[in-house]
């Protein structure tokens, strides 16, 4: 079994090593590819976190105090439920509020650490019927003199605009790297028929003697989700070097103060990293397998 | 061990390669496959270890249906014939013990198992003291040993040869004739095509002769015509 696994092993990088220039033009397409995928998703991500409070139509948000009575809560609710400038909302209780702060700062312990369910404001998300924005501000104004409110946080055209911006950034990325997915794994079909067709002898003898297919095919397979492996690899570092030059510009300078909330944790990172990899391996089994069955007639 | 019912084999532009072979080979026995270029010889050895699947009739091969077995059964009936060429096919980057030694690693024999059945085969074939050389290093005889050691060093119950000595001048020729006879003996059947009219002669094994696909004769201790 260790003798087989040496074999497959030994044949597989003979093949990579004696078809160098192919191997390597496939492995940087794939970590080109990948790389692309990974920043779409990372500034995807970026772009959510920033603005996860106002998602799906949300554009204001009133943040009771934390000590706001019940009538003044009720007072705000019956509003929300008979006013018809009102389209929607959702109530997030302490507790939420408390999860979604740990969620989104889970990079920073010890901000979490520093508050409690307790002490988080609940708060409504209101969806209005006009979210046109001087309609938002007007009303905006108006829940923020009730009582029992603590502040209302409107959704400001900057906030639209990253998430406008990201999103056509992350979909341009996102096109370009399935475009250069589909590349790569052409050319790794392309390095493994080249690699099938200088063993040709080799394949023949050893379907003649009786070797099963197989026995044939793992190598070239292997082969194919090596090329992928590396590839993604090679796109891991260059993730981390998007998220730590990248979008750490974005935070740091004050070009565009808005994007400070554009941190991704590492996490993420690793997450998406981990993504990388079995879409590099799983890119290049597809184009070997195809490659062995296509070319390879056995 | 070999036995053909009623078999056919046409190919595209309606080539007929055999027309309703019938033929029984015993264990152990020694065949001669004659006739002209294309009478359909190398068919016949083609059919029976299954790089062609006839169009009709029933082969037989160690008590298997060759036509009626499932592809993936394929390697597993072929690591019971050895099969010896004109060409000899031997891999030019590998010396003759790794030659031998891959028909052993791609079945996935162990590696003691290659330690010990390299040497002893080359040892038969009397290529012990050139194991290390390169097939283009050796005469053409010797390469036709390497390959008939890479064919038999699994001790398989079969051996065809298609035109063995058809590149050969025949002092050359009657040596590899000795060794397939000395395998022959060991008990192994041999089915080997020729146009070698001395050979034939001088075996006096069964012939069996095929003329545009038909069998025209078989007989026990035959001569080429």
């Amino acid at each position: 079994m260790l003798y087989r696994l040496w074999y497959y092993v030994r044949e597989t990088f003979t093949s990579l090593w004696r078809n160098l220039s192919l191997t390597l033009a496939a492995i940087l397409t794939v970590a080109i590819s990948l790389s692309l995928v990974g920043s779409s998703l990372l500034i995807r991500e970026g772009a959510a976190r920033a603005t996860a409070q106002f998602q799906e139509g949300v554009e204001f948000i009133v943040f009771m105090r934390a000590d706001a009575t019940v009538d003044q809560d009720a007072a705000i609710r019956t509003v929300l439920d008979t006013s018809p400038a009102i389209a929607g909302y959702a109530y997030v209780d302490k507790e939420s509020a408390y999860v979604e702060f740990q969620q989104l700062f889970s990079d920073k312990p010890e901000l979490v650490e520093s508050v409690t369910a307790e002490v988080m404001p609940p708060s409504y998300r209101i969806v209005p019927a006009n979210p046109d924005a001087g309609n938002v501000a007007e009303m905006a104004r108006q829940f923020g003199e009730q009582p029992g409110v603590k502040e209302v946080a409107t959704a400001t055209d900057a906030i639209r605009q990253i998430e406008d911006f990201s999103n056509r950034v992350s979909q341009a990325l996102l096109v370009a790297a399935v475009v250069l997915v589909g590349v790569s794994a052409l050319l790794i079909l392309n390095t493994v028929f080249t690699a099938i067709g200088a063993r040709r002898q080799e394949i023949e003898v050893m379907k003649l003697v009786g070797a099963t297919n197989w026995f044939i095919r793992i190598p070239f397979m292997l082969e194919g989700t090596i090329h992928g492996l590396i590839g993604a690899g090679l796109a891991v570092p260059a993730l981390f070097i998007v998220d730590r030059r990248v979008l750490a510009y974005f935070q740091e300078s004050d070009v565009v103060p808005l994007f400070r909330g554009f941190a991704v944790p590492d996490g993420f990172v690793w997450d998406t990293s981990i993504w990388l990899l079995v879409i590099g391996g799983v890119v290049g089994m597809i184009g070997s397998a195809v490659a062995v069955t296509r070319y390879m007639d056995v | 061990m070999i036995r053909l019912e009623g078999v056919s084999k046409v190919y595209k532009g309606d080539v007929v390669a055999l027309r309703n072979a019938n033929a029984e080979i015993q264990r152990g026995e020694f065949v001669f496959l004659v006739g002209p270029s294309g009478s359909g010889k190398s068919t016949f050895i083609r059919l029976l270890n299954r790089e062609e699947v006839a169009d009709q009739g029933r082969i037989t091969v160690a008590g298997k249906d060759v036509g009626e077995m499932s592809s993936w059964k394929v390697p597993y009936l072929r690591r019971q014939i050895g099969y010896i060429f004109q060409d000899y096919k031997l891999l030019p980057k590998k010396t003759v013990f790794e030659n031998v030694a891959f028909g052993l690693e791609v079945i996935g024999r162990p590696r003691h198992a290659v330690r010990e059945q390299v040497p002893a085969i080359l040892d038969l074939v009397g290529l012990s003291r050139k194991a290390d050389r390169l097939p283009d290093e050796l005469s053409g005889g010797e390469q036709q040993r390497v390959s008939i050691a890479r064919a038999f060093v699994n001790r398989p119950l079969i051996l065809l040869a298609d035109e063995p000595t058809g590149n050969l001048d025949p002092g050359t020729s009657v040596g590899i004739m000795r060794l397939l006879d000395r395998i022959n003996r060991s008990g192994t059947t041999v089915v080997m095509a020729t146009h070698d009219r001395g050979i034939v002669d001088s075996m006096r094994r069964r012939v069996i002769e095929l003329d545009r696909g038909v069998i025209k004769r078989d007989e026990s201790q035959g001569v080429y015509e």
